[in-house]
């Protein structure tokens, strides 16, 4: 059983198939058609031929029949054009009279045979094909026969038999392809919509979940699999939908209980043990205000009018985490803030990654060095520390969900660089790490800069 | 001093509570809706602490229907809706800060304690940081409770530093407090201030210390031994 890939090439095969055989029996059906047809004429003119020899048979007084044929007719049954002959038998089969050398019936005579029958018989390497018709005269019954050597017979029908392939045949082969042709062109035109549905699915991920297929210009017969593609997608769309919520609800109803934790260990009198709950405390939320800016990102879509100004959003950021790093014995600079830079973006958004950035590099600049922030003119934000750097190999890892180099290494949660890469993915942003020769990871992020404010 | 606290959940409103005494606030706790709008009406609250998702209604109400008959009544939200939005339509509820759940409870009385001691508000005009105290009113510096004397824009610097403690002031606004609206300021005028001011508060044995956060501003903090 051949398997086919295409709807196309199976049709076209089968369509092949079915032209071949059509051609193939129509040609033998009008053959024998055409055939019986010439049979029956030839019988038609044989019984002809016995019923105008008949006609000229007579009954003479003495009881004897005798044949008084005209010219013309003892001409058609001269012995040398040989083509047709005639026999006139009694009742009893006897050859009364017959244009035969040797004067014997045409056909041995069958008593039971009816008044008009048509018959076949071999003499010699000749097929004598002729009729035999009963003929009543006075009391005496005889039968008269007339007969016709097939191998004579009517060139001008025998032709049209023999050239009906020639002449026919050669038709059905243009016709069969301009059928394929016709075959090939509607099916790509009805399977257009079906590329088209194609492409718009490549497009349907787990963040574009909302995307269905267009059922409208569709042919029906593959309308209820894309109608139940549809349905499978809403569902999974639901799966998704709850998956995300219940990212965000878990991380949601977590924080009041989170919130009497913290608060009792901060009204604890005992403030040894409370330090290092604390950080406990704070890193937990930490990674669980993480999840929650997961599960909003999920849902993010960046209004294509929005605009933030770098400048501003590193200002912001820079004063947001100083007291950070200097709590930490470490320092904050940024550069190049001096006059606005506008980027298309979500101000929020971009203040997010970059200030998941700095968290980043003030855990990993060691105490007494410096986190540095830089805004250039042409929509670049670097950020860069003093710390340990990142390994080549390790360039891609870090943007991983949960990655981390030391899992035993407290206070890290994996989730922010995954969390920058996705903002900057939203802004259709690129961000890049590299190694500083003065040792440390520099961050830069590169956006779409705006001409104007 | 009475405080107002909105919070549905016993055992932090309880935790609250106790803390809040220990700082030396009275409190009133209540856990819905509809008990707030009582007793807003009926007590005079120096503040309030309002937990947004309550049992009978949204927190937010509240605060719009106080925002509308006009009560300056300072409102801290407490919430466990941290996204972007949630933020962006409590300020504009007219909240006049906003902690989300998990926080630290001294980042709360800070931030409490800021709302209070703003103009008009009800906390003492003293603002400390180590033995460095200013009180706000009359613009007096003391260290170790002695009256110290600084130049006009020193103090100037000082008091925008002291009022926003823990906190980093932008070397714009160091420029505006200073000079206002007079136009011309050398580029590097505020440098020079903050300089001085350092040196005379070091002079001064005042255990505080100014950063410099280079491109961002400046930062008052006790000094580290």
């Amino acid at each position: 059983m051949i398997r086919f890939k295409s709807i196309i090439s199976r049709i076209v095969i089968l369509h092949v198939i079915a032209l071949v055989i059509t051609s193939i029996v129509m040609s033998f059906a009008l053959s024998w058609l055409l055939s019986s047809a010439t049979d029956n004429i030839h019988n038609e003119a044989m019984e002809e031929q016995a019923a105008s020899v008949a006609h000229h048979l007579v009954l003479k007084a003495d009881g004897s029949a005798a044949l008084e044929l005209p010219p013309e007719l003892q001409g058609l049954y001269s012995h040398p054009y040989g083509r047709y002959t005639y026999a006139v038998l009694d009742e009893h089969g006897r050859a009364l009279i017959s244009s035969l050398a040797d004067g014997s019936a045409v056909f041995p005579l069958d008593p039971k045979s009816t008044d008009v029958e048509f018959l076949r018989t071999q003499r010699g390497n000749a097929v004598i094909s002729g009729a035999s018709i009963r003929k009543r005269l006075g009391e005496r019954t005889f039968w008269v026969q007339a007969g016709e050597d097939l191998a004579n017979r009517d060139v001008l029908i025998d032709d049209i038999v023999a050239d009906f392939f020639k002449n026919v045949g050669w038709i059905t082969l243009p016709i069969l392809f301009a059928l394929l042709a016709i075959d090939i062109a509607i099916f790509r035109r009805a399977l257009r919509p079906l590329r088209e549905a194609s492409e718009i699915a490549r497009h349907i991920g787990p963040m574009r979940t909302d995307v269905r297929l267009p059922l409208e210009e569709l042919p029906s017969e593959v309308r209820p699999l894309v109608f139940a593609v549809n349905q499978a997608l809403d569902r999974l769309d639901e799966g998704f939908r709850v998956q995300r919520e219940f990212t965000a609800d878990a991380a949601h109803e977590l924080r009041t209980p989170l919130s009497i934790l913290r608060t009792r260990v901060d009204t604890l009198d005992d403030q040894s043990i409370a330090n290092a709950l604390k950080q406990d405390i704070e890193s937990m939320s930490r990674m669980m205000g993480q999840l929650l800016d997961i599960a909003e990102l999920d849902v993010f879509m960046v209004d294509p009018d929005d605009k933030a100004d770098l400048s501003e959003v590193c200002t912001d950021v820079a004063q947001m985490i100083a007291p950070l790093a200097l709590e930490q014995d470490k320092d904050v600079v940024l550069l190049g803030a001096h006059k606005p830079v506008w980027v298309k973006g979500n101000a929020e958004m971009l203040s997010r990654a970059i200030r998941n950035l700095a968290e980043n590099a003030i855990k990993h600049t060691p105490r007494g060095t410096v986190v540095e922030f830089t805004v250039e003119e042409n929509g670049i934000v670097k950020v860069s520390d003093r710390g340990p750097g990142i390994l080549r190999e390790e360039r891609e890892l870090i943007f991983r969900r949960f990655w981390r180099r030391d899992r035993t290494r407290p206070g890290s949660t994996g989730l922010g660089l995954s969390i920058v890469q996705r903002i900057m993915e939203l802004h259709h942003a690129t961000i890049t790490v590299e190694n500083q020769p003065t040792g440390g990871a520099q961050f830069s992020l590169y956006f779409a800069r705006l001409e104007t404010g | 001093m009475r405080l107002l606290v909105v919070e549905d959940n016993e055992e932090l409103a309880k935790l609250l509570a106790k803390g809040l005494q220990a700082a030396g606030y009275d409190t009133d706790v209540f856990g819905t809706v509809a008990e707030a709008r009582t007793a807003l009406l009926m007590v005079d609250y120096a503040a309030m602490i309002l937990d947004l998702g309550l049992p009978d209604g949204d927190g937010l109400a509240v605060l719009r229907e106080l925002r509308h008959r006009k009560d300056p009544v300072p409102v801290l939200v407490l919430t466990a809706r941290g996204g972007l939005q949630d933020r962006i339509s409590g300020l504009r509820s007219g909240a006049d800060d906003y902690l989300v759940k998990p926080f630290a409870f001294e980042e709360l009385l800070a931030r409490l304690e800021a709302q209070l001691r703003r103009p008009g508000q009800i906390l003492g005009n003293s603002l400390r940081v180590a033995n460095l105290e200013f009180d706000s009113r009359s613009r007096q510096a003391t260290i170790n409770d002695e009256p110290q004397v600084l130049s006009a824009r020193e103090t100037a610097v000082l008091e925008l530093l002291m009022h926003s403690k823990g906190r980093v002031v932008s070397k714009k606004q160091v420029e505006d407090h200073i000079f206002g609206l007079s136009g011309d300021v050398a580029s590097n005028a505020v440098e020079v201030y903050v300089h001085r001011l350092r040196k005379q508060l070091s002079e001064k044995g005042a255990r505080v210390q100014i950063h410099t956060i280079r491109g961002v501003g400046y930062l008052i903090a006790e000094e580290k031994s």
